[in-house]
């Protein structure tokens, strides 16, 4: 693959990082297709400056710049909803595609991670970035996202118990 | 190898949701329109000190406007309280009495104001992370600082004081280079 963003290649490259993008706007907005908004702006302002797409804690970054945006802008809209959910069932979109009740069960305990735990655990599990990519997409040194990651995998360790 | 390396594959076995084939199409459309946008969306950037700012110093102007007007302000009324007295002083009839010594003429020039200092208290400062401007080719770090500025003038001779201080907010784009 190119390594220079280029409108000839980005069907390939967005297919490779869009699952692992979603997740991670899904670390703040709960609504899938929110999500897919966000990560639709971020990608396509990442791809059309041509960045170096081995550069991809950019792209993670300016996921996270823009649901942290859409969060403040729609604090309101927010806090309708939840009042209107509060009173409807509840319907929750799966963040992973769950094959058995041991997979239902991690993606819960993934869930209730604290949310700083649980964006260097999805960046680095399902998004493959090195703790260097996920320090600079997150604002944090290399050593922060590390330790991060060991306390998510700790108390996961602690609430998980594969059947 | 590591005591996680079992989770650790668990965790890999769970796949993320797909994200919907509209999604492709509509990125691909928003490609193909993004020529347009960029000269649609010409941001306004400006440099100040080797910093490119979105936030134009508005608020600290403004502060400063303030504190002069309140300086002036300050001033007029401080002269104008001493006048008065000045003058009843000067204008007595008899010269042989000695007018009885008021405090404030004491100083020749009781409206005399010097600056004594400053302080810009920096009670939080917010890093917003990387974010990408619109027709910028680099990304930029946003720090927002919430600031409260003091400015304090003291007169020497009176010991008169003046402060003024007002919150200040300032929005920093600290340009990133990638390694």
């Amino acid at each position: 693959m190119e390594p220079i963003a280029s409108h000839e290649n980005w069907r390939n490259c967005f297919s490779e990082v869009a699952p692992g993008l979603l997740l991670f706007a899904r670390q703040w907005v709960q609504s899938a297709a929110d999500a897919e908004d966000i990560v639709q702006d971020a990608f396509v302002k990442f791809w059309r400056r041509k960045h170096d797409i081995r550069n991809r804690g950019l792209l993670y970054s300016a996921v996270r710049s823009l649901a942290l945006d859409f969060i403040r802008r729609d604090a309101r809209r927010a806090r309708r909803e939840a009042t209107v959910l509060a009173e409807a069932e509840p319907v929750i979109e799966p963040h992973f595609e769950l094959e058995d009740d041991t997979q239902s069960a991690l993606a819960a305990a993934v869930e209730s991670l604290p949310r700083d735990q649980r964006e260097v655990l999805v960046l680095k599990i399902w998004n493959d970035l090195t703790f260097s990519e996920i320090g600079g997409a997150l604002g944090i040194s290399q050593n922060t996202a590390a330790s991060r990651y060991r306390y998510a995998l700790t108390n996961l360790k602690k609430t998980f118990q594969p059947q | 190898m590591n005591d996680f390396s079992e989770l650790e594959k668990e965790l890999r076995k769970l796949r993320p949701t797909e994200p919907s084939p509209v999604l492709f199409e509509r990125v691909g459309e928003a490609l193909k329109n993004c020529s347009a946008d960029i000269k649609e969306h010409r941001p306004v950037i400006r440099r100040w000190g080797g910093l490119e700012t979105a936030h134009p110093w508005w608020s600290l102007g403004f502060g400063l406007a303030a504190a002069a007007v309140l300086t002036l302000f300050a001033a007029i009324t401080i002269e104008r309280r001493h006048e008065p007295q000045q003058t009843v002083a000067q204008t007595s009839p008899l010269p042989e009495t000695r007018p009885t010594p008021l405090r404030t003429e004491r100083s020749t020039s009781p409206s005399r104001f010097v600056p004594a200092g400053g302080t810009n208290l920096v009670y939080n400062a917010r890093d917003e992370g990387l974010h990408f401007a619109d027709g910028s080719e680099r990304p930029v770090r946003r720090v927002r600082y919430n600031t409260q500025q003091t400015w304090r003038w003291r007169n020497p001779e009176t010991g008169a004081s003046l402060r003024v201080s007002y919150p200040s907010e300032e929005v920093v784009l600290i340009p990133v280079s990638g390694q």
